[in-house]
Parts: structure tokens; sequence; C-alpha cells
């Protein structure tokens, strides 16, 4: 591992996150195109993080949504 | 000044994003709507005070995160109360053996993200201690930034992002473990260590 992969993978998060400038992010983008295991391991990284958002997909019950409805309605008084 | 007649109409969008990460932070149905019916009605009782133009969806999510802080959490261990295991950075990855691990042509990579089914990911992230599994949440399935998020939890910017890093370390050791029992990974399964012995 060289100097530029320690750089790169302390960044990995804010990387994959959007979190850096644009300097930032073209320095590491250059490097996972020159260095094929970091530019495997962020690929890996990047795969995951969507992977995890779509599996945590979650349907709300058809009864809560009439609840909540119901709830902010309520609050409103009868209407007339 | 915002007009609470908009406000049923713009909070009731966001609903399926308040009650996904209600969800997970309770751990269970009932007490997610019980969090976001909460979440709705102090939001409404409050708009008048909302700044138009302004981010509803993370003031909305600064409500349901503070209920929730306040109401529901059952765990309130402090970062350095808790002891998530040493996991080095890219665990998942370095234990799946990159491209080495090809199986049938299929790199064991894709094997493991393919494979790991919504209740693995689900019950995974469910284990985090709360101080980690909030930003987690609110990073990963609500894709807040890191700014949004710090604004949020009422914590620096810096505080996020080490919550994020040690979260989402501990959160692939528990998909790596779920990975393993469901045979998804080379070698033997943990079971089948066990009934060798």
């Amino acid at each position: 591992m060289g100097e530029l992969c320690d750089e790169a993978l302390a960044n990995l998060y804010p990387y994959l996150d959007a979190e850096l400038d644009d300097g930032e992010i073209e320095r590491i983008r250059m490097h996972l195109i020159d260095c094929p295991p970091c530019g495997d391991a962020f690929g890996f990284e990047q795969r995951l993080k969507i992977v995890v958002r779509e599996r945590l997909a979650e349907e709300v019950p058809e009864s809560a949504l009439l609840r909540f409805r119901q709830a902010l309605r309520g609050i409103e008084g009868p209407s007339v | 000044m915002a007009d609470q007649a908009d406000f049923e109409r713009q909070a009731l969008e966001l609903v399926p994003q308040l009650f996904g990460a209600a969800r997970r932070m309770t751990r269970n149905v009932s007490d997610a709507e019980d969090l976001v019916q909460e979440t709705l009605l102090k939001g409404y009782r409050a708009f008048g005070g909302f700044e138009e133009g302004t981010n509803l969806r993370a003031w909305l999510f600064r409500i349901l995160t503070n209920t929730f802080i306040n109401k529901y959490r059952r765990d309130s261990r402090r970062p350095d109360e808790v002891d998530l295991g040493d996991v080095e950075d890219l665990f998942l990855y370095r234990r799946l053996g990159g491209s080495d691990g090809a199986i049938a042509g299929r790199s064991t990579e894709d094997v493991v993200l393919d494979g790991l089914v919504s209740g693995d990911v689900k019950s995974a992230v469910e284990e985090l201690p709360e101080v980690f599994r909030v930003p987690v949440l609110l990073a990963d399935l609500e894709g807040f930034s890191y700014k949004e998020i710090a604004e949020i939890l009422d914590v620096p910017i810096g505080t996020v992002m080490s919550r994020l890093h040690r979260g989402r370390k501990a959160l692939q050791k528990r998909l790596w473990d779920y990975a393993s029992e469901r045979g998804l990974t080379a070698g033997p399964r943990p079971d089948e260590i066990e009934a060798s012995r």
C-alpha cells in the first residue's frame, strides 16, 4: 500500500458520501483508476452501500397511514 | 409564516421515509407507528415557527430523532461506553478475498451482496447500539449529508463522521456473520466447524 492508497482509504466514506470538494474527489478518482486493488475495494463499498439502502426498504402499513391522516385531521377540528 | 394547511400534504409525503427510520430505531412496528404519529403532531404544532424554504425533511427528522431519544430509547450508552469490537477498515471486502474467491464465475462479493436478504440487513442494523444506529440510518437509509446529520443530532460534524465510521464497520462485521450463517462465504459455515469438533 502506497501513500496514495492510505490517503484514499482514509477518505473512503467521505468519498462515497459525496462530502469531499471537487479537487479531492478528482485526486481519489484518478488513484482508483491507477490502482486496481483500491478501485476494486471502493467499488465493493459503493455496491454495499446501495444494497444496504435497498434491503432496508419498509412498507408503511395501510392502517398506519390512515391513522396518521386521522390524527392530523383530528387536531384541525371538524371540517365545515 | 408557514401555513399549517400545507403541513398535512408535505408531511404525509415524507411518512414513508420517517416510518422506515422509525421502524429500525424502535425495532418494532407498534412503537414505530407511535413515534411517527407523535412526530407528525409535534411538527404540526410547531409548523408556525418553521421557516419556509428551509429543509422540512431535516426539520421533521430532528423532531423524530429527539422524540425517539427522549421517549423510546432503551440504550443510553455513549460511544465510549460501547464496545464494538476491533473491526478493521474494509472488513467485509477483505474477508471475501476480492476476486480471488471466485466460485463458478461469480465472485464471493457478488454471492454475498446478492445473497444477504432484507431480514439480514435489517437485523444487522438493529443490532447496532443506538448511538451508532441512528447516524447510520440517517446517512445510509435516508441519505442525509454530514451537515444535516450534525444538525439533526446536535453534535459536531467530526462526531458524525466518527460515529458513522465506527457504526458502518460494526455493521459490516454483523453482515459477515449473517453471510457466514447462510453459507454465502467461502469455507465452512460456523455450524460445520462446530459439528466437526
